[in-house]
């Protein structure tokens, strides 16, 4: 391959497959592989190799923790409990000459109130920063398969996540764990499909559990696909939106159709520092709708405005309905 | 979902939930390590074990410097060099503490393994860290004390080596399957 006609080199395109290049080298390499032939068929035989290396599976036995490991944990702990236990005794010794100190501790307190006015503003700017780029990309994906095809599915009630089909984020974006067989979609959504404004845009630990009704899995999981794409191709937050308005206005990606709808009933998702598991609640997709339609966000309405997409390049408005049971049946918190 | 990180941290502080977490989501990638390197179950999963036994005896120094699925990686990898030198092995396949066991096992991942054990070791055992543990080249970089530009250049080189010998088995064995890339009854999906 000749570097005269190709912008960037071989090694440079197996590096973005493997998403390895920068955002702006990523832009390149993706706009030149489209175009290009020969290196599609490269990129294709890369992954072939990738693909056939992934035979090679070994079959984990149920491993549990050994007589031995466990022997040396609990030492550890112990003397960790211990150390815990010298250090509260110290503390105490200190305590019982208070009256020296008092003086000293009234200059503390002083000091240590002054600390806290400062930690609770400081606690407040880190809220907007805590997140500021994308962590590595092993910090998104799950490392347990198995967990994360039991996460998805923890999305629905059995009755539907059992035959529903399965998708786990790799490396190269969603494979299919399991293809189901009754039109539901059932994945692990990750903190970019929040607003793009949201503090935990680039959250590592967010983990939603979703599963989408077929004309969701038609209609609104491209969006997931479109966007979870981009940012493993390394694109910026302007280009992402970008490309996402074009997408509709080229009808590349899809409106919603009529009674898409999604299940997030998972008591083990992770929405966000915020809101950490929220509440079990069902989703619905509509192309721009005034909210008053559906009476949301007002006073003891059931209903409320999603803030997904509101303000975002989708064109989209999400109510969602909070339900009284998780997906196992047990009971959730009161909204 | 708490980061691997924090349950580190918190097991730090003491807490054996943490450390049973971190167990319940490794101990299966660790003995596909130690497995597909080692051909030989029982040490794997004796390994395992003496990974996380490591993992304790230094949790006192642990730094959250590094991700902690790249430090007990590099723990792993320690581990397998003592385990080569006590058995006097040069090998990371084929010449391994015992020889592979085949009994039962599909012809398309004999291929495979056959074909990796035609890399030069220091290839295989890259190729093996980026598509096994998916290790970035970065950390692989740092995990093999070699330059980042190094482990792209060796990835890139054994890709395509293993792609010509996977295409040379397939030709072999066209009887068996017409194409190297013709689907096996376990490749997952992509989208």
């Amino acid at each position: 391959m000749s570097t005269n006609r190709h912008p960037i080199e071989q090694e440079e395109l197996m590096a973005y497959l493997d998403g390895e290049l920068s955002a702006d080298q990523a832009t390149e390499a993706l706009s030149h592989l489209e175009l290009c032939p020969e290196c599609q068929t490269l990129a294709a035989d890369f992954r072939g190799v990738s693909q056939e290396l992934l035979a090679w599976e070994v079959e984990s036995p149920e491993v549990g923790i050994s007589s031995e490991l466990n022997a040396a944990l609990g030492e550890r702990l112990q003397k960790r409990q211990a150390a815990k236990v010298t250090s509260s005794r110290l503390e105490n010794r200190v305590i019982t000459s208070r009256w020296v100190w008092a003086g000293a501790l009234a200059i503390v307190c002083v000091v240590v109130g002054l600390k806290l006015t400062l930690t609770s503003h400081n606690r407040s700017e880190d809220r907007s920063t805590a997140y500021p780029s994308m962590a590595s990309i092993e910090q998104y994906l799950m490392p347990d398969r198995d967990a994360e095809i039991a996460l998805a599915r923890s999305a629905a009630p059995e009755a539907i996540s059992s035959d529903a089909k399965i998708l786990v984020l790799g490396w190269r974006g969603y494979e299919t764990a399991d293809e189901g067989k009754n039109g539901f979609v059932c994945m692990v959504e990750r903190s970019w499909m929040s607003p793009f404004n949201s503090a935990d845009f680039w959250n590592p630990k967010v983990r939603v559990p979703q599963c989408f009704n077929p004309a969701a899995a038609r209609s609104i999981l491209p969006l997931t696909f479109k966007r979870t794409e981009m940012v493993l191709a390394g694109l910026s937050k302007a280009q992402m939106i970008d490309s996402i308005k074009a997408g509709f206005d080229n009808k590349e990606l899809p409106r919603p159709e009529p009674g898409a709808m999604c299940y997030m009933m998972s008591r083990a998702g992770y929405l966000n520092d915020a809101l950490g598991h929220y509440v079990p609640h069902l989703m619905f997709y509509f192309p721009l709708t005034d909210k008053s339609s559906w009476g949301a966000d007002l006073r003891d309405s059931p209903v409320t405005l999603n803030p997904q997409f509101r303000d975002g390049p989708e064109p989209i408005t999400e109510f969602v309905i909070a339900v009284g049971k998780w997906s196992d049946g047990t009971a959730a918190p009161a909204m | 979902m708490t980061s691997d990180e924090a349950l580190m941290l918190e097991f730090q502080g003491g807490s054996r939930a943490a450390f049973e977490e971190l167990f319940a989501r490794y101990r299966r990638p660790l003995y596909g390590f130690f497995g597909r390197r080692l051909n030989n179950p029982e040490r794997a999963e004796d390994l395992v074990q003496e990974t996380f036994l490591a993992v304790i005896r230094a949790a006192s120094r642990y730094e959250p410097r590094a991700l902690v699925r790249t430090y007990l990686y590099g723990i792993a990898l320690n581990l397998l060099a003592a385990e080569r030198r006590k058995f006097s092995t040069s090998s990371t396949l084929g010449q391994s503490v015992t020889e592979p066991k085949t009994d039962g096992t599909p012809e398309y991942v004999l291929w495979v393994r056959q074909a990796m054990e035609r890399l030069d070791s220091p290839d295989r055992e890259i190729l093996m860290l980026r598509e096994y543990e998916q290790l970035s080249y970065s950390d692989i970089a740092e995990l093999l004390r070699i330059p980042v530009n190094t482990v792209r250049s060796r990835l890139f080189r054994s890709r395509l080596a293993l792609k010509s010998y996977l295409e040379s088995e397939a030709k072999t064995n066209r009887g068996v399957r017409a194409s190297a890339w013709e689907p096996h009854p376990r490749r997952r999906g992509m989208q």
